[in-house]
């Protein structure tokens, strides 16, 4: 009896507790910032390789560019540092995360470098500051001159670390310059470093794409009078010509799966879009129209192409089925929309549309729904192409009618900055897959 | 003239249609029921109510059953009215007591002298030491080798104190400018009017009775605050679900995922942000569970 009476004020007590704990539903719908606070400490030389204030200082200018260019972060002051910014301490228990939490910050980069005998060793820390715990970490070796790599590299790792899909950094751009005098090929980091010529026809080169599984190109050169396309490899530069039908080879794009190029080809007196095998036998023809069919480009799932044709009257853009030979019409607004690109997330369609003479870069849905304009101001941004990762889009500028120049943004137009070097007229660009 | 009149009159009559006359009083008769049926008691009228103002603000105390209306208004109008009657009497009570004040101070000034006669004792060993140095003339060389250390000792507990008592005045001052700012915020405050005289004070959803936020609405809005989280970060509308657990004091007790959102980089954010909200800036009415919903909804809706 005794014990029925503990049990029963049990069950009333647990009752009671349970009626005044009823815990409230809230929902917060948006965070309070969206960057994350990042500390970025200047790498330290560590062990008993001599310091060199260069390979730091330009590790830290490629990282920070890279950084600020994604779009994650909010750079915390330099000049704000306490202690532990001086001190090399890559583990955990070696670092004072008070001093950076109280600076505000969320993510802490901490790293050392040696250079012994010419050779470059890294070790880079990226912790979270209010866990207290390592969200990525790596160590690097190479030569001195490896500098801007390694920080391309790491700064992938970053993202990869904070988003879940690497970045686009560590990869190449092609582009058309006309430095020379001539249109030739080159190519160059994405933060438009390292630039170098890719071949020498001098003619005129156009329309570069890099292949999805190999290191090469394709791109279409007047070089024998004949606008043929072209494959080139890129580290044994060997070069061929795929496509060398009379009339128009123009616009090569890889498929997906680098088995197909997509092409336009005039042989029949007409530009229509073909599909190519990679040793230049024509596959298929996608396009049976009177009008101008121009500048394909493929859906990531590899079972549309996005095309330009003039069939209505204005320059339009259109989606083929490359299985069932349908045709429909992506853009109604605007009268001359040109050089579609779609996105490697397949959700939009990047192109450029001229109003008032000047051409901006838009992007749509592949249901012609929620188009947006990205780029506005003066002078005419041609030819989007979009990074391996849908995060950021390439494109010319010709700033006030003058030469053209490579700039690259964030997918939402916001971001953008020049990087192409200043005294080349360079247009066209492509930019390549990770390696 | 009467004649003119009348053929006028027939000329009338013959262009209006047959029937026009009744239609003319039907019309009449119809406009004149209008506002005897408006005003008849048949029809429900609409009362035309001030529209209620809302003004939240989270600076206020968190209380357990806020009131709606806005903060500013003073809905304490009836006890001012009770207190000048009770100020009145407490005004002569205060005035005989500074008459007993004066009492007590004499009989201070009775143990004054006292206290000098002891004084003058401890004076005197003062000037006995004086003499003495003459004999404590060969110490001050041993002195020296032990007063390094100790100097250094010395110094550094000075220092140490000076800083202390630096930080301490530096917190003073920061505590003092805190209270002007607070001050200068609460007048500031004070001087916001509403459209509306006599809303009441309170939360634009509050049911109680109480001037102050919901504690809901203050925890919701303190841990948005701290959760960061980039748009480049988001892939699609990641949702997750989180219980936490405060006691009274706003601390922090335990906090579990109900539901993760499967993007670990989500997830990540909000640990980071539950961590940085283990303490809350203000106590809580009572120790309260909550149930948080995450999601990115109002970020991705903007462009």
């Amino acid at each position: 009896m005794k014990h029925f009476k503990i049990y029963v004020l049990n069950i009333i007590f647990a009752c009671l507790l349970c009626s005044s704990a009823v815990a409230a539903r809230i929902e917060i719908s948006a965070p309070g910032e969206q960057t994350i606070p990042l500390a970025m400490t200047r790498l330290l030389p560590m062990g008993v390789g001599a310091a060199r204030s260069a390979v730091a200082t330009e590790f830290q200018q490629v990282l920070q560019g890279d950084l600020e260019l994604s779009g994650l972060f909010d750079l915390t002051d330099p000049a704000s540092f306490l202690s532990d910014a001086d001190k090399l301490g890559l583990r955990r228990n070696e670092i004072d995360f008070y001093q950076w939490r109280m600076l505000g910050a969320e993510a802490l980069f901490k790293g050392g470098y040696s250079v012994t005998a010419g050779k470059l060793t890294m070790e880079l820390r990226l912790f979270d500051v209010i866990t207290q715990r390592l969200l990525t970490g790596r160590n690097y070796r190479g030569k001195v001159t490896d500098v801007r790599k390694i920080a391309h590299t790491f700064a992938d790792q970053v993202l990869k670390s904070l988003t879940g899909e690497e970045g686009p950094f560590s990869t190449k751009i092609a582009y058309i310059s006309k430095r020379t005098g001539h249109k030739e090929l080159y190519l160059m980091d994405v933060d438009g470093y390292k630039p170098m010529r890719m071949t020498s026809h001098r003619s005129i080169v156009l329309n570069p794409d890099f292949s999805p599984t190999r290191k090469e190109l394709i791109f279409t050169s007047y070089n024998k009078g004949n606008p043929d396309l072209y494959r080139k490899e890129i580290y044994t530069g060997r070069e061929s010509r795929l496509s060398l039908k009379p009339g128009l080879n123009i616009g090569g794009r890889y498929s997906p799966d680098g088995r197909e190029i997509a092409l336009t080809l005039s042989k029949d007196k007409n530009a229509e879009i073909y599909l190519l095998g990679t040793d230049g036998t024509i596959h298929r023809r996608l396009t049976n129209h009177y009008s101008i069919d121009v500048d394909p480009t493929w859906s990531p799932k590899g079972n549309k192409i996005a095309f330009v044709s003039d069939r209505r009257g204005n320059p339009n853009i259109f989606i083929v089925d490359i299985h069932t030979l349908e045709v429909t019409r992506l853009t109604f607004e605007g009268k001359y929309n040109a050089t579609p690109a779609w996105s490697p997330k397949g959700d939009r369609i990047a192109y450029s549309r001229m109003d008032n003479g000047v051409f901006n870069v838009f992007t749509i849905r592949e249901d012609g729904t929620d188009e947006r304009q990205l780029t506005f101001g003066k002078g005419s941004k041609e030819h989007p192409r979009w990074s391996p990762d849908g995060r950021f889009l390439i494109y010319s500028n010709d700033l006030n009618g003058g030469a053209k120049s490579i700039w690259i943004m964030r997918a939402d137009g916001t971001g953008g900055r020049k990087i192409s070097a200043p005294g080349g007229n360079d247009s066209h660009p492509a930019w390549s897959h990770r390696w | 003239m009467e004649s003119s009149r009348k053929q006028r009159w027939l000329q009338l009559q013959s262009a209006f249609e047959p029937g026009f006359k009744q239609m003319l009083l039907v019309s009449i008769l119809l406009h004149l029921l209008l506002p005897v049926l408006y005003y008849a008691p048949f029809f429900p009228k609409r009362v035309f109510e001030k529209p209620p103002v809302y003004r939240v603000n989270l600076v206020n105390k968190i209380v357990k059953n806020p009131q709606a209306g806005r903060p500013e208004a003073a809905p304490v109008k009836k006890k001012p009215a009770v207190k000048p009657k009770v100020k009145p009497k407490p005004k002569p009570k205060v005035k005989p007591k500074p008459a007993v004040k004066p009492k007590p101070i004499p009989p201070k000034p009775k143990p004054v002298p006292v206290k000098p006669k002891p004084k003058p004792k401890t004076v005197k060993p003062e000037p006995v030491p004086t003499p003495a140095p003459t004999k404590k003339k060969p110490q001050p060389a041993p002195k020296p080798a032990v007063s390094k250390a100790q100097e250094d000792n010395l110094a550094l507990r000075l220092k140490k104190m000076r800083a202390a008592q630096e930080k301490k005045a530096s917190e003073q001052a920061r505590k003092d400018r805190i209270a002007a700012l607070k001050a200068d915020a609460l007048a500031e405050s004070s001087k916001v009017r509403s459209p509306i005289a006599d809303a009441p004070v309170g939360m634009a959803d509050g049911t109680g009775n109480e001037a102050g936020v919901s504690a809901f609405a203050f925890v919701r809005e303190f841990i948005q605050q701290q959760w960061s989280f980039s748009k480049y970060q988001a892939a699609g509308n990641p949702e997750a679900e989180m219980q936490l657990f405060y006691n009274a004091a706003g601390t922090l007790l335990h906090y579990k995922f109900v539901k993760k959102s499967g993007n670990s980089a989500f997830d990540e954010s909000l640990t980071r942000a539950i961590v940085k909200s283990k303490q809350l800036p203000q106590e809580l009415p009572e120790a309260m569970p909550f149930e948080i919903v995450f999601n990115l909804k109002d970020m991705l809706a903007k462009p």
